[in-house]
């Protein structure tokens, strides 16, 4: 929906542009004839501008830097303020841009038409009509160093162990031996507690358990089990009295495995259950790549 | 939200595509410098000035006739910053002055006048001037201070301001169309003087006022024997005009500021009272040389004399104003200068050693200054002829030198280096016929025995250097250690300048081995360089020859050298009496392992180079299958012609384009030395798509005479060079040049400019025999009966360009690029996947298998692809690409104003390890391993034994 308000947005926008574009379409043509050949005794105009590189100071980047008009057809140079003026320039639409080794800058297309008026718009190859004005006198700004070099893939174990895959191995593989551990299963009070959690953890009795999950998948009543889910979120949510929620939700992008948010006080059960929650949903992720699952008490 | 996902896969297959490339192509960050280098140049010196603002400034300001501004250091001779104007005369500088921190400066003939921070490098202003072609400029000083500059034009005269360009008044010259105004004078007062002259008839003296620009006073002086103010006159001592005439050998005073009707005063050099008598050399023009230390004060009232090429006398102007004392003769003496430090003035002469030096210097720049014991030092800073520039410190200590000739070359080789005497050897071993088993297997043992005392010379060098203090290891490149290095990496650069003088350079360092210069070429010469034979061939020497051809008259000459050492030859090259149409080198060699190159004249007479009886044989032989063509761009015709038996030729076919509608621009063949490895692409349903790889295909592009942009237009022909066929034509309407291009294997890339959308476009033209082969085994020109399928797309590449050349490897396995030279200094590194016709605009299953890139149809440009990172080649006029030992490697050379030398893998480098190859954990994971493996082994041996146990 979102896209459809932005894209008539746009569309105005560029009927907007189109307007412009006619008002202008007298100088257009104008220079269309006379770019390429220059007029033997036509008027010769300068565009003027400033270059800034911001946090840089003027003398470390000028004394490399020049102004093109439309390859090296016309030369400024950079005064020691960054302005720059390029003189003896005919009228004709040109490419106006500042050459840095160290900086980028941004090209403008300059229109001049045979009486000397100047305009400054945004360059486009593709659409070369279009208009989206930009001040003039130029303004360019540097938008930051340029970057040549390539950084070497260094190899580290951080790196290592933060890979996606990894971390998919390893998570589980350490609840399942550590989970044992920290809770005492023979403890009946910590039984009971777990099983809460667990409760809390399938609030929907539609949705499978992992282990029951499991046994269907193995089973082969796969599509029951994905029926199943349809009529979950058919249903809607139950009404039961919500003291806090707790959303997981998993999507299909490439990096993005899990993004969870969660509002309301945390408990101890929430905290001891919530691995065995994430680890619910990658299993879920794999099998329903792009289901959403919401847990709530 | 289903939709845009869908839209998304191909995006996203797209970027994945995109970071591939990305990956194969930038520059790490750890291989800067590592294989590459670049030396700036800035041409030959019109003006230089050395900064005398502070005492210590290390600081030398030079402009050149290639319009660059450039600040140099003293000390080391590199660059401080430079200033490239437009190329041609728009850009010519025509005078540099230097005042305090100003650096001012007209450009282009008179257009522009520019003041520069020489601090900083950055400009103060720049004032557009009124037309006119310039002639003369000076500052002007009031009380003592500097606040002006005077600016002649041909009809007028305007003074500016220092601080910032305005112009203070302008004022037309009265009678310009008469009078030729050449000089302008100011000493100081409150006037500013223009001199002109009236050719052989008189001298015209116009004072203006600072203030305003009015005439205070227009005087004109009878002197029907000057010609030119500019060549035989100066301002010496109180504003008192000395010229010098070559007819009678007089001198002439003329005061300047004289309030009566002033009258020359004359001054017989044969009969003024100087010991040795002075006396003109035949025929040379005499020449005055004086020096004006500051505007605000009057010139010094000693000046030079020049009466012969080497002969120069000191002499000074009596207080009276009228007669002349001698203080000096020097002879030989070639170049004399004055320079000026507080009170003192110092005259520098400039006297060869040794009569045999060839190179004439003929610029000589002084500075002197003061030193700490109020004696005067001096640096010099001297151009020679073949535009070398050397800077000389006191005792006459030659601090460096820069080989400015090399900010213009024309054509460059690359030649392998020879192998070392060892490498040699085993070379010769097997070059050898063989002779029986057992001296075989002695040569053989021999050669082992020669190798391993190679080693062991090696080892013990090694060892003998490494107990030595680091510092003291000499690790500099001569010509006597170059040698070949494993993968052929190391090359010597042949490189031919404008001026005529060649140079050796060394591909790894950039240090030149050796340079020779060519006398007696012309300036508008064209030079081609053929390799004749390479260093392939040992005893035989590697041998090189330049064809110099004058562009005017086509009269050729031939320079045959060792391009390993830059020796001349000995063989004698033949006498060219006719002017040189084309030339052609054949893969035919002569006993002696030299490749024949072949010259055509303006009579389609051949001449062969080397032209031994075997080479004559050979050709006769051969003439049936030699053919070449001709290019007459004035008629627009191309023919092709055959080589008879008795070395004429005869003439096959031609092709006429006619030069009404447009003229032909270039004509490229491929490179003789390209292998293509694959004849054909494998398509998505596994058929095969073959290649027309005809090696006789001509590229023949062509530009519209009329210049309209609804009407101009750029042609590209295919023509067949054998039997004139024309395979293929393409126009582009709506175009025009400079038109780049590549021609290469099946494909030919060219750029252009789109007058309608005013846009530089990229199209590709790809020729394909289609899924069957007519003839795989062989290619002939005169048995292809079928036209090949012609494929081609266009693209927009969003910036202009200078040059273009395609990668080349060993075996041509490794992917193509592109090169791309941009206006920027840049070199681009465009894959060629970027160009080809098959990319779909819907992407299918059959094109996403063959890896083929969706249409997109602006060509991307990323910094990460500048094989160059900052270190930009200003006015990049070519690229050359060389293959190297190793399959993945192209060793690539950019010329322009400045030389950059580097590798580029386009494929990776597959066939060596990389540079960050992590020997330490391959090895830790395989030690790991191995233990890990010894530890449960040992610990399965326990299990099992306590179950048995059991």
């Amino acid at each position: 929906m979102w896209l459809h308000v932005r894209l008539s947005e746009v569309c105005l926008f560029l009927q907007a542009m189109f307007i412009l574009a006619c008002c202008f379409s007298d100088m257009e043509s104008g220079p269309i004839a006379t770019s390429g050949s220059v007029q033997p005794n036509g008027d010769r105009f300068k565009i003027e501008g400033r270059a800034i590189v911001p946090g840089v100071k003027t003398q470390d980047w000028i004394s490399s830097a020049r102004v093109t008009v439309e390859g090296e057809e016309y030369i400024g140079f950079l005064g020691t303020d960054g302005s720059f003026v390029v003189n003896d320039v005919p009228s004709g639409s040109y490419v106006v841009e500042v050459i840095s080794p160290g900086y980028k800058f941004g090209a403008v297309r300059v229109d001049i038409t045979s009486k000397g008026k100047m305009r400054a718009r945004l360059v486009n190859f593709i659409k070369t009509s279009e208009v989206i004005r930009q001040p003039y006198p130029l303004q360019l700004r540097s938008s930051g160093p340029r970057t040549y070099l390539m950084k070497r893939e260094t190899w580290g174990w951080t790196d290592f162990l933060m890979n996606p895959m990894v971390m998919m191995m390893v998570l589980p593989l350490l609840i399942i031996v550590l989970l044992p551990k920290v809770v005492n299963t023979n403890d009946p009070e910590m039984r009971k507690e777990m099983e809460q959690s667990m409760n809390m953890l399938n609030p929907n009795p539609e949705l499978p358990d992992v282990s029951e999950f499991m046994t269907k998948l193995f089973s082969g009543s796969k599509s029951s089990s994905s029926k199943a889910i349809g009529g979950s979120k058919a249903s809607g949510r139950p009404a039961v009295k919500r003291r806090w929620c707790q959303n997981i939700t998993c999507t299909s992008g490439l990096r993005n495995y899990c993004n969870w948010s969660c509002h309301g006080n945390y408990n101890a059960i929430f905290k001891k259950s919530f691995f065995i929650r994430l680890y619910n949903c990658f299993l879920s992720r794999v099998f329903f790549p792009s289901s959403e699952i919401q847990v709530c008490k | 939200m289903k939709p845009p996902a869908k839209m998304s896969k191909p995006t996203s297959l797209f970027v994945i595509f995109f970071s591939l490339f990305v990956m194969s192509e930038a520059v790490f960050e750890d291989q800067v410098g590592k294989f590459d280098w670049r030396q700036q140049y800035v041409g030959k010196t019109l003006f230089a000035h050395f900064d005398s603002h502070s005492q210590s400034s290390k600081k030398l300001f030079l402009a050149t006739d290639k319009n660059i501004f450039a600040s140099f250091n003293s000390r080391t001779g590199e660059l401080f910053w430079r200033h490239v104007d437009k190329a041609g005369p728009e850009g010519t500088i025509d005078i540099l002055l230097l005042h305090g921190q100003d650096a001012l400066m007209v450009v282009g003939g008179g257009r522009l006048l520019r003041s520069w921070d020489t601090n900083m490098g950055g400009l103060n202003w720049e004032a557009v001037l009124d037309t006119g072609s310039f002639q003369a400029a000076c500052f002007v000083a009031m009380q003592d201070t500097v606040k002006h500059v005077a600016v002649l034009k041909k009809a007028a005269i305007s003074l500016h301001y220092l601080t910032n360009g305005h112009q203070k008044w302008v004022e037309n010259l009265p009678d310009s169309d008469t009078v030729q105004y050449q000089a302008v004078y100011s000493g100081g007062e409150e006037e500013v003087y223009v001199l002109g002259v009236v050719p052989n008839s008189h001298l015209t003296i116009i004072a203006y006022s600072l203030e305003d620009g009015e005439i205070i006073k227009q005087r004109s002086v009878e002197a029907p024997w000057l010609s030119s103010v500019e060549s035989s006159c100066v301002v010496v001592g109180h504003g008192v005009l000395m010229c010098v005439d070559t007819a009678t050998l007089a001198l002439y005073a003329l005061p300047i500021q004289a309030e009566e009707a002033p009258q020359f005063n004359q001054i017989l050099l044969q009969v003024t009272p100087v010991q040795p008598r002075l006396e003109v050399s035949p025929g040379f023009q005499p020449v005055l040389v004086s020096s004006q230390p500051h505007p605000a004060r009057s010139p010094i009232s000693e000046f030079f004399l020049q009466l012969g090429p080497d002969h120069h006398v000191l002499l000074q102007l009596n207080a009276d104003g009228y007669t002349i004392a001698p203080l000096r003769d020097f002879q030989p003496a070639f170049l004399v200068s004055f320079s000026t430090t507080g009170e003192k003035t110092v005259a520098a002469v400039m006297t060869p050693k040794n009569e045999t030096s060839d190179v004439f210097p003929p610029q000589l720049y002084v500075h002197a200054f003061l030193k700490k014991d109020d004696s005067v030092g001096y640096r010099v800073l001297v151009q020679t002829q073949d535009h070398a520039l050397t800077f000389i410190q006191q005792p006459g200590r030659v601090v460096w030198t820069r080989e400015e000739a090399l900010a213009d070359v024309v054509t460059m080789e690359m030649v392998d280096l020879p192998l070392t005497g060892t490498q040699a050897e085993l070379e010769g071993e097997f070059g050898k016929k063989a002779d029986g088993l057992f001296p075989m297997v002695l040569k053989r043992l021999s050669s082992q025995v020669i190798l391993l005392q190679a080693w062991l010379a090696h080892l013990w060098k090694l060892f003998y250097e490494a107990r030595k203090p680091h510092g003291q290891v000499k690790n500099e490149v001569t010509i006597e250690t170059l040698s070949r290095d494993e993968f052929n990496l190391q090359k010597m650069m042949v490189m031919v300048t404008a001026s005529g003088k060649l140079f050796g350079i060394d591909s790894k360092s950039g240090s030149i081995l050796w340079k020779h210069y060519l006398e007696n070429v012309q300036p508008n010469a064209v030079f081609k360089l053929i390799v004749q034979r390479t260093t392939a061939h040992f005893p035989h020497p590697p041998q090189c020859t330049l064809l110099i051809k004058d562009k005017d008259t086509g009269l050729a000459s031939l320079h045959v050298f060792n391009p390993i050492f830059g020796r001349k030859s000995h063989i004698a090259p033949p006498a060219l009496p006719r002017p040189i149409l084309q030339s052609l080198l054949l893969p035919v060699i002569d006993q002696d392992y030299a490749k024949v190159l072949l010259l055509v004249d303006d009579q389609y007479k051949v001449t062969a180079f080397p032209s031994t009886k075997n080479v004559l044989q050979q050709l006769q032989e051969m003439a049936s299958s030699i053919f070449f063509y001709l290019i007459r761009s004035d008629q627009g015709n191309l023919s092709g012609f055959r080589l008879r038996k008795d070395l004429s030729t005869e003439r096959i076919w031609e092709v006429v384009l006619p030069t009404e509608v447009q003229k032909i621009v270039a004509v490229n063949g491929k490179r003789p030395n390209e292998h293509v490895h694959s004849q054909g692409r494998v398509m998505g349903d596994r058929s095969v798509l073959y290649k027309y790889l005809n090696p006789n295909l001509l590229a023949v592009v062509t530009e519209s005479t009329d210049a309209h942009p609804e009407r101009a237009f750029v042609g590209v022909f295919l023509v067949d060079g054998v039997t004139g066929r024309i395979i293929h034509e393409a126009v582009q309407r709506k175009a025009r040049g400079p038109v780049h291009f590549v021609h290469s294997e099946n494909w030919v890339v060219y750029e252009y400019w789109n007058t309608k959308s005013r846009r530089n476009e990229f199209s590709v033209l790809e020729l394909f025999e289609g899924t069957e082969l007519y003839n795989s085994t062989v290619f002939s020109s005169l048995d292809r009966p079928h036209l090949p399928q012609v494929l081609q797309q266009t693209y927009i590449f969003p910036s202009p360009i200078t040059t273009m050349e395609a990668t080349l490897t060993e075996k041509g396995i490794t992917s193509r690029h592109l090169l791309v030279g941009l206006p920027s200094g840049a070199i681009l590194s465009l894959p060629k996947m970027f160009l080809d016709p098959r990319r779909p605009e819907v992407v299918t299953e059959h094109s996403r298998e063959e890896n083929l890139i969706p249409y997109a149809p602006e060509m991307p440009i990323r910094t990460e692809w500048f094989i160059n990172y900052n270190q930009t080649v200003a006015r990049v006029k070519g690229i050359y690409t060389a293959p190297s030992g190793l399959e993945s490697t192209c060793l690539v050379v950019a010329y322009g104003l400045d030389i950059y030398q580097t590798r580029v893998y386009p494929s990776k480098q597959f066939d060596v390890l990389k540079d960050d190859y992590d020997y330490v954990l391959i090895s830790s994971v395989l030690f790991a391993l191995f233990f890990a493996t010894m530890i449960s082994k040992r610990l399965a041996q326990v299990k099992l034994l306590n179950r048995a146990w059991r």
